[in-house]
């Protein structure tokens, strides 16, 4: 085991001075040091997206970013995304839609949402298939999903 | 023993710290990296990060009309890279298949050819597009066909102390490229794949098929090329077929047997020559 590493990143807007192991992925940084458990760890492998965050404004798995490498970089997790229009447009959505059931891939869903409509404000069915396709849900067979996805893109615009 | 993470801010740099420190990996994008850590296949003890490198970071028009895609480009990049034209859009469009949009932010080609899991996008796509991967070491650089860099099973031709600075693209010539990807789900691992380019050189057609998925390094063989260059009549095509399926050496796994992938290449490879034929009669 290496000595631990002193690492400064900002999450939801607060500076964090964390010392870390060197392969500390930042999803148990931010699950088991900071308490913020809305990131989800599923696979570990960068495949099914309940960890999804932003990393200085783009989506990453946070299961696949070691924290220490973060260094100076800003994350956004859904804990963070309170004020955020877009997810809040999402969120109504997805409520109103039954886009979840058991919500374990929701907050990965909601920031992956985010990111593609940042791309694309109105996305077709297939650019919300093809966008979110690293996002796994094992309830609501996805179309609920793609349709909450697509009201929210409506609303924002609005 | 030397522990920790090192952010290097040049090649230079970064070759002078995996000289001193033997037991360092890099880290690209991690996409790969942090997975097997994850997956305990490995326990580094000190990490070479290549994050703040600028000058990997970049892809740019070379003189002679190619590219030179530093090694941190993301996928993400390569594949919203619109120029790419004629046979080096195999490049693009296997970019753009590979894993998903949020392991696409992260993901870099470096990373990529470095890990040389046959199953990946790009390596097939490089060969077929006749790329090559400059390799930086203590003593300058050098480059190196991709048909010869991907050895074996993760297995490249990368010394130790050495590392991936770039991957060039030829001049674009007129043609086409493509990259067909067969696989279970979408953003999986290729089960088998198809990455073809046809290139006019002014006289005929030139054409280059490998196969990825379907043994330790991406399949090309000169015989199976020859055949589908010029004008091929439909026996040409299928002996191509036959020839890549006998020469691949596929392993049986998750994704398919081995016996289902050797049938997979000539369906595939039919196919990726006749809409690589359609685009080809379509541009001219």
């Amino acid at each position: 085991m290496s000595d631990a590493l002193h690492v400064n990143i900002k999450v939801n807007d607060s500076t964090v001075a964390l010392d870390v192991p060197l392969t500390e992925t930042l999803l148990t940084s931010l699950r088991d040091r900071l308490q913020l458990t809305g990131a989800k760890r599923g696979c570990n492998q960068g495949v099914c997206g309940a960890c999804t965050v932003m990393l200085d404004g783009v989506a990453v798995r946070a299961c696949l970013s070691l924290t220490a490498n973060c260094e100076g970089q800003s994350v956004l997790t859904i804990e963070g995304a309170g004020t955020d229009r877009a997810i809040a447009a999402l969120q109504d959505a997805f409520i109103e839609e039954g886009a979840l059931q058991c919500g374990f891939c929701t907050p990965g869903q909601l920031i992956a949402a985010r990111a593609l409509l940042e791309q694309n404000t109105d996305p077709s069915v297939e650019d919300v298939q093809k966008g979110m396709s690293g996002n796994l849900c094992r309830c609501t067979g996805y179309n609920k999903i793609i349709d909450a996805v697509r009201k929210a893109a409506q609303r924002l615009q609005s | 023993m030397n522990t920790g993470l090192f952010r290097p801010a040049s090649v230079a740099e970064a070759l002078a710290l995996l000289a001193r420190l033997p037991e360092a990996r890099i880290i690209a994008g991690g996409a790969s990296l942090v997975a097997m850590i994850n997956a305990r296949l490995l326990d580094p003890a000190a990490l070479v990060s290549l994050a703040r490198i600028e000058e990997l970071k970049q892809i740019t028009e070379t003189s002679g009309g190619g590219f030179r895609i530093g090694a941190m480009a993301r996928h993400r990049d390569l594949a919203a890279e619109t120029r790419f034209s004629g046979p080096l859009a195999v490049v693009q469009m296997a970019a753009a298949q590979i894993a998903n949009a949020t392991v696409r932010n992260m993901g870099t080609i470096g990373g990529a050819v470095a890990h040389a899991d046959p199953g990946l996008d790009y390596p097939p796509a490089l060969v077929a597009a006749d790329a090559s991967i400059e390799i930086a070491a203590a003593l300058g650089r050098r480059r190196m066909p991709a048909g010869e860099f991907f050895v074996d099973w993760y297995t490249t031709a990368l010394q130790p102390g050495e590392m991936v600075s770039a991957v060039h693209l030829p001049a674009a010539r007129p043609g086409v490229g493509l990259y067909h990807k067969f696989a279970r789900v979408s953003g999986d691992y290729a089960t088998a794949s198809v990455a073809l380019t046809m290139v006019s050189d002014g006289i005929a057609i030139v054409t280059r098929v490998a196969i990825g998925g379907c043994g330790p390094t991406p399949l090309m063989m000169a015989e199976a090329n020859r055949l589908l260059s010029g004008n091929p009549a439909a026996d040409d095509l299928r002996r191509a077929g036959d020839l890549l399926q006998a020469a691949a050496d596929p392993v049986d796994d998750v994704r398919g047997s081995a016996e289902y992938r050797r049938m997979l290449i000539p369906r595939m490879l039919a196919r990726a020559f006749d809409e690589a034929r359609v685009r080809a009669g379509a541009s001219r």
